[in-house]
């Protein structure tokens, strides 16, 4: 089993089976394949240095748009102007945090530095975000109904998998982020 | 991303110095945008607070204080500043998984307010 993530003086260490190394790895590379983008948008090489892509739109996906959300609310244009000067630094920076998240799971101890708990915290947010829409997570209720499966003998098909995995997300995510609090802390 | 933020009246109170002149600096231009902060279902509380603290340099008091108006009221407004600013603090915002958008000041006094709970997009 899993073990929660403590902050100490060498950084902040957790504990993973290889099931479960093995487990986050697959869910971190889903990831990263849906923010890369199917093609490559522009071949402008100016575009692509500064990181525009006029070829960007709202994303059809549920889940990709909870990831890659519009900045205004009500301002489809306006959204859609600011999402050709952003997106591509998004998806990337996004892609970055997860691969190198990824990259931890390949050594021996899991002991995090300051940089690496933030790659953890915001990978784990992404793909929590992405099985909460597969899951149909819409409210605070559904959210709980989800959080009741804990049970790995329950896992009788794909939904209480995904509910069992969303769970262990949560845990792992909620540990680490109480031991980056108490980095914060220690600091001031 | 997450680079040398300095914001919002808690960061400005320290360094005010208090001289008529640098009020009158501090009030000119325009103050005109919000940034927003929507609940939603998914985020941790310990996390949004966490990057409020770590991203705007907020105290804890002050970032759980926000993250609690998310949590209830549905929607924050946790920045003020430029259009450009708070631009750039979405992007980091959605860069961090939290949902953000950007308004103009006038637009968040009540007619936004409350309705975003269990509404997406």
């Amino acid at each position: 089993m899993a073990k929660a993530f403590k902050y100490g003086l060498k950084g902040i260490r957790g504990y993973l089976e290889p099931a479960e190394r093995e487990l986050l790895r697959s869910l971190f590379d889903d990831v990263i394949s849906m923010l890369a983008p199917a093609k490559q948008a522009s071949q402008d090489p100016l575009a692509a240095l500064v990181g525009l892509d006029p070829e960007a739109r709202e994303p059809s996906d549920r889940a990709l748009r909870r990831l890659l959300p519009n900045v205004m609310k009500n301002d489809g244009d306006a959204s859609l102007e600011f999402r050709r000067y952003t997106e591509r630094s998004l998806r990337e920076s996004k892609i970055g945090a997860l691969k190198a998240a990824a990259l931890t799971l390949d050594r021996e101890d899991l002991v995090l530095t300051a940089a690496d708990a933030r790659h953890w915290a915001t990978a784990l947010n992404d793909v929590r975000l992405v099985l909460a829409e597969r899951l149909d997570i819409r409210d605070d209720a559904d959210a709980d109904n989800i959080h009741l499966m804990q049970d790995w003998s329950q896992a009788e098909d794909v939904e209480s998998y995904l509910a069992l995995v969303y769970n262990f997300t949560t845990w792992l995510q909620e540990s680490l982020v109480q031991a980056m609090v108490h980095s914060l802390d220690a600091r001031h | 991303m997450t680079l040398s933020v300095a914001l919002g009246p808690d960061t400005r109170e320290s360094t005010q110095t208090g001289t008529a002149a640098s009020t009158d600096v501090l009030t000119a231009p325009d103050i005109p945008w919000n940034l927003v902060i929507w609940n939603d279902p998914v985020n941790l509380m310990s996390y949004v607070s966490y990057v409020f603290r770590s991203y705007f340099g907020y105290s804890e008091t002050k970032a759980n204080k926000l993250m609690m108006e998310v949590h209830k009221k549905g929607r924050s407004i946790v920045a003020h500043g430029s259009k450009e600013q708070v631009e750039q603090h979405a992007v980091a915002m959605h860069g961090y998984g939290l949902w953000a958008t950007v308004e103009k000041a006038t637009d968040g006094n009540g007619s936004g307010s409350g309705k975003g709970k269990g509404k997406r997009g």
